[in-house]
């Protein structure tokens, strides 16, 4: 039973005493996700960004090494060869299929390391979430970085005998 | 048919005599020269022209073409300058001649002048290496060899041919 | 693994490789038998398949030997041991062969630096093309310079040679400049291995560079093996261009049905986004199989997957309601072919094609005997049945032959019609075999035979029997040369082993049977039979024609008739309404049904169409025309509606109270084997064996051997022809005479790039289709007033058709040679009118 004579109010006052003061002294930490949100970390592996150079052209070769480097056999690349008329990196191939299972990925940065044109790069993007697992593969076009001038968007037509190299040596091609 | 064959009939019977039966493919070397006579180069269809003559693959006419610097498959000047620019003739500064050489004449590596009179080119091995820079002349006359040379007496030598042909 | 050696050279040397003492055959070489031994010794350029030419250094290694005392001639030993002395110099393995006492170190300093510089002036030119690069994760190059190289360069990456990256060097072959280490392989094979040197190099030096001269580029059936064994990414076919990175592909093996060697190959598939995520074939590459095709495939074996496509395949059963096809269910049209089959009962014929595996015969046949029926070939060859008295005797294989030994070539342009018969034809020739060939033209096994008979097309046969001495009824003196036949002869008989190809060249199918029974006369009168190396192939020009007479399968002289009187046809794997007289003939029979995987011209006209599978897509065996059986596997999955052959018959046995096997192709087997007596022996499991292979190819040592895949799914079984068994008598018999009754004779000839419908439906082969074409002997075209590469008419079996006109100097007047599926259908010699335009 308990015993009334024994009551000490102190333990309950100096939790109360913490509420008080964190209510009314602390500054706020609680963020309004999702209206606010909480910028993350420079390192920080959300979700993949096929990157461009600037002069539009895609980074991505179709070598399909980070599908090899991939732990999760999340990344499926196929490749296609360029040529003149129909554009889409400055090499000789460029990734025609590029998927990526986002439910499979462990965003482990392995496919950055792999890239030997820097051409994909986690971004900082968490928020993926699906109602069907088909939404959950990323491909090529949801990938590649948008463009904000026409001129610089793939596939396009070049002079002939501009790209010459397999791989493009530079790291901003002409 | 056979346009050379045609045309030289007798010389290439003649060469081709020489040889035994089985063996005809070693004239391919002679018939490479009947082939040079008129233009100073094998041209494509000489090449298959020869082959279909000793019956090997017009490739390896075109292969023997380009592995002896005494044969071209292009038009060059009348004067023909081969430099080696092999290890040793580079060691003694034959890149550099070659390079200055054809600074001052206006032509790069492998082009002939506006008048047709000289061509440069880069050869290999001429078993000249001691008396580098040195290149090799050809012309309708013959081969010449000019040894220990730096680019003003090549130079000079150029201006001699081209007074020759003046006259 | 070292008796395959032994077997040649007798004399065994004792040395040591990095310490590890090992027994040798004398004359090997030292890379060849460190490879023996299990050690590595990088190489580049050297190839077992070829002879040495030491041009990569590469195999750079330290040779020492025992020192003898300068007067006595006695080795000096030092504490017990022989002295060695090692050359001042490093040697290259692949051109030192071994020698007793010899000591070869591949571990020491001075070798890594050898090995180290040597990779970095290689690389010095070679660009960093890895990701890309088609060759990249099964590249030589790329694993050596891991294993052996320094890590780093001094030479300037800015210096870097800068040439051209897609040369086409032909059709099929892709050439990168820039890759090239200059190793000659491609060169030399093409010149030392298939005698056709239409690549070279060009220049010297740092400008070598490989060129073609020939028209079209790189012209040869053998360009594909090329990018095999080009240690990088140099030579790459156009079939797999950018097609996938080597790792990610799953690997099958499968047996090449384009011929009668049946070579194998491994099928490297992967999914594929354009296909909605199937498994598709992506390349075909050679799987070793030393008693087959070596390391090899020709180009038609390689680049054939390209022409199955899905579109064009037959899904689904379909029935005929009036004019037209309707799609129906199995059930349905099963139900009614089984109640057509039933009603037609003796009056039923089997008609069926020579790429249909063992197992598909022997169901289809085990129907039709239970009919009462006709188990019919679609074949214009014959001697199915003496091949398999007289064949090729147990564990025959052609590389054993040699000096003393005799092979004859007849009625057989064999490079066109079975080309890895040719390469191995000629690799006995130049081991020593003596090759006889009488045919009625030039071709390219002419080069390296002996006895070269020039006969007449229609002597075929009288040849062969006058070699075999019958003189009665057979016009000995119209054959060309009878000193040459008489000598020939003489060789043929007096040969240790001999082994007669005969092929179709010219022949129909009563002159091949008469030519098959000569040739079965020939060798029983020689004692050529029932021993290994000995006997008689017939080069099928089909894949599995060997099979098919096995299985009980026969070519008819009156197919027209037969299918005409028939009530029933079940056609399955072949397309006789494609030539008219069978077409004609089909449409008089009551009940058409045709099993096949595309709406062939025979399908458009069936009653009911049942969709079957594509070899690649199942399981079964194949019967090579050396009577080996061997095993393919399924590479791909078959469209959900399809079914195995001899699951469909099965079915419709069922329905018909015949129980067949049809749950897999190894039961079907098992009872094949049981009902076959040739083939009671063989089961999945024994076909599936494999012994060492020398040499040895396909491991992670890429370098030494090439791309091609390792065997480790069967060798197949060679089956015993009956001779060996029991006592089988040949007579001769008075040949039938050709018959030239107009200006012009026409005669059937194969050639490899036919216009059938493999080439036709690949985007790969088909640059090098020719235009439907005849040969004229060269006076006659001058008569007609007709130059080559002219278009003329030409008019055969009352077909008219316009083709070029080839010439040939070679051929007989009067001759005009017409390629098999070429667009004019010719089946037996005839007559043909021809008309300049």
């Amino acid at each position: 039973m308990a015993n009334f004579e024994r009551f000490n109010p102190i333990p309950i006052l100096k939790g109360l005493y913490t509420t008080f003061h964190s209510t009314f002294f602390e500054p706020v930490v609680t963020v309004q996700y999702p209206e606010e949100k909480r910028p993350v970390s420079k390192r920080f592996r959300g979700r993949h960004h096929l990157r461009r150079y600037d002069n539009g052209l895609e980074k991505c070769i179709g070598c399909a090494l980070c599908a090899a480097a991939c732990p999760a056999d999340a990344i499926f690349v196929e490749a296609s060869e360029n040529n003149d008329d129909v554009r889409f990196s400055p090499g000789e191939r460029y990734a025609s299929t590029y998927e990526i299972n986002m439910m499979r990925c462990i965003f482990c940065g392995y496919c950055e390391d792999a890239c030997p044109t820097q051409a994909i790069e986690l971004g900082d993007q968490y928020e993926l979430s699906f109602t069907e697992r088909v939404q959950a593969i990323y491909t090529r076009d949801m990938l590649l970085d948008t463009v904000d001038e026409l001129e610089k968007a793939t596939p396009r037509k070049v002079e002939p005998g501009a790209f010459d190299r397999s791989i493009p040596m530079m790291e901003n091609p002409d | 048919m056979n346009a050379l064959l045609e045309k030289h009939t007798k010389d290439i019977e003649d060469i081709l005599k020489k040889y035994p039966e089985d063996q005809k493919r070693s004239a391919v070397m002679p018939l490479l020269y009947v082939a040079m006579r008129e233009n100073g180069f094998v041209s494509k269809q000489d090449m298959y022209d020869i082959a279909e003559i000793i019956k090997v693959s017009a490739t390896q006419v075109a292969s023997i073409v380009g592995f002896y610097t005494l044969y071209h498959d292009k038009e060059g000047g009348k004067h023909r300058v081969q430099v080696c620019n092999d290890l040793p003739c580079a060691l003694r500064g034959s890149g550099e001649y070659l390079e200055k050489l054809c600074e001052n004449i206006g032509i790069k590596v492998g082009e002939t002048t506006e008048d047709g009179l000289v061509s440069v080119e880069s050869v290999m091995c001429l078993a000249g290496c001691d008396k580098a820079p040195m290149f090799q002349e050809q012309n309708p006359d013959g081969v010449f060899y000019h040894e220990d040379q730096t680019v003003e007496s090549t130079l000079e030598l150029i201006e001699q041919w081209r007074k020759q042909e003046a006259k | 693994m070292t008796e395959v050696l032994e077997e040649k050279t007798t004399k065994l040397v004792n040395l040591t490789i990095d310490n590890l003492e090992i027994t040798a055959p004398e004359g090997t070489l030292i890379v060849d038998a460190a490879k023996l031994a299990g050690i590595d010794i990088p190489v580049f350029c050297y190839h077992p398949k070829m002879e040495p030419v030491g041009m990569c250094r590469m195999c750079l290694v330290d040779v020492g030997m025992p020192m003898r005392d300068r007067d006595t001639g006695e080795t000096i030993m030092e504490k017990g041991k022989p002295k060695i002395q090692f050359g001042r110099e490093l040697q290259t393995g692949c051109t030192v062969s071994v020698s007793e006492g010899m000591v070869v170190v591949g571990y020491t300093e001075k070798v890594k630096k050898g090995r180290q510089d040597i990779l970095e002036f290689l690389l010095s030119s070679h660009p960093l093309d890895c990701p890309i690069c088609d060759k990249g994760g099964e590249c030589p190059l790329q694993n050596l310079t891991i294993g052996y190289g320094s890590g780093e360069s001094r030479f300037d990456l800015e210096e870097k040679q800068h040439l051209a990256k897609h040369v086409p060097l032909g059709d099929l072959i892709w050439l990168d400049r820039e890759r090239c280490i200059q190793c000659a392989r491609c060169t030399r094979f093409q010149d030392e291995i298939v005698d056709q040197p239409v690549i070279g190099f060009q220049n010297r030096g740092r400008k070598l560079q490989i060129v073609t001269f020939s028209e079209p580029g790189f012209d040869s059936y053998w360009s594909g093996n090329t990018s095999d064994i080009c240690p990088v990414g140099a030579l790459t076919t156009a079939d797999f261009r950018f097609g996938a990175r080597p790792w990610e592909m799953q690997a099958s093996a499968s047996v090449c049905n384009q011929c009668s060697v049946n070579c194998n190959i491994t099928f490297n598939t992967r999914r594929e986004a354009k296909s909605g995520g199937d498994l598709v074939i992506k390349r075909a590459m050679p799987r070793q199989n030393e008693e087959v095709n070596e390391v090899w495939l020709c180009d038609k074996g390689r680049f054939a997957y390209t022409s199955v496509k899905k579109d064009d395949r037959l899904t689904q059963p379909l029935i005929r309601e009036g004019e037209t096809l309707v799609e129906t269910t199995w059930e349905k049209a099963l139900d009614l072919v089984a109640e057509k089959a039933k009603e037609a009962g003796k009056e039923m014929v089997s008609l069926v094609g020579g790429r249909l595996s063992n197992e598909d015969y022997f169901n289809i046949n085990q129907l039709t005997a239970h009919l009462g029926g006709k188990s019919l070939l679609n074949s214009e060859m014959a001697g199915g049945d003496l091949v398999s008295q007289v064949g090729l005797g147990t564990g025959s294989n052609i590389a054993d032959m040699g000096q003393g030994d005799a092979i004859l070539i007849v009625a057989s342009d064999l490079e066109e019609e079975a080309p890895l018969f040719w390469l191995r034809v000629k690799q006995a020739a130049e081991r020593g075999a003596e090759v006889i060939i009488a045919n009625a033209r030039e071709t390219r096994a002419d080069r390296f035979a002996k006895y070269k008979i020039r006969i007449a097309f229609g002597q075929e046969t009288a040849v062969i029997l006058s070699m075999a001495g019958a003189k009665e009824g057979i016009a000995v003196e119209f054959l060309a040369d009878d000193a040459k036949v008489k000598a020939a002869a003489k060789v043929f008989s007096e040969a240790n082993n001999a082994v007669i190809y005969y092929g179709s060249d010219g022949l129909g199918l009563s002159g091949s049977e008469e030519l098959s029974k000569a040739c079965a006369f020939l060798l029983s009168e020689t004692k050529h039979t029932g021993r290994p190396n000995n006997g008689l192939v017939a080069v099928w020009n089909k894949a599995n024609l060997q099979g098919a007479w096995d299985m009980g399968f026969r070519p008819s002289e009156t197919l027209a008739a037969d299918l005409k009187n028939a009530k029933f046809a079940y056609v399955v794997g072949n397309d006789p309404a494609s030539k008219d007289i069978l077409e004609k003939s089909l449409k008089d029979t009551d009940f058409v049904v045709v099993q096949d995987v595309r709406l062939s011209e025979t399908a458009e006209i069936a009653d009911v169409v049942l969709p079957a599978q594509v070899y690649t897509e199942r399981e079964g065996t194949y019967t090579s025309a050396e009577r080996r059986v061997q095993r393919f596997y399924p590479a791909v999955p078959a469209p959900e509606m399809t079914k195995p052959d001899y699951k469909i018959t099965a079915k419709i046995a069922k329905r018909l109270d015949l129980s067949l096997e049809k749950i897999a192709a190894s039961l079907v087997f098992l009872d094949l084997a049981e009902k076959v007596a040739d083939y009671a022996e063989l089961d999945y499991v024994r076909l599936a064996e494999v012994t060492e292979q020398w040499p040895i190819i396909g491991r992670d040592d890429l370098f030494y051997g090439g791309t091609s895949y390792q065997n480790t799914q069967g060798l197949g079984k060679q089956i015993s022809p009956a001779i060996e068994t029991e006592t089988i008598k040949y007579e001769a018999f008075v040949p039938s005479v050709l018959s030239k009754k107009d200006e012009f004779l026409a005669v059937p000839v194969t050639t490899l790039y036919d216009r059938g419908s493999t080439m036709l439906s690949s985007e790969v082969l088909q640059p090098r289709i020719a235009d439907p074409y005849v040969i004229l002997n060269t006076a006659d075209a001058e008569k007609l007033g007709v130059e080559a590469g002219v278009q003329i008419s030409v008019k055969l079996n009352g077909k008219t058709a316009n083709v070029t006109a080839k010439l040939d100097d070679s051929l007989a007047k009067g001759i005009v040679l017409v390629p098999r599926s070429m667009g004019i259908p010719i089946s037996d010699p005839g007559s043909i009118t021809i008309k300049a335009k």
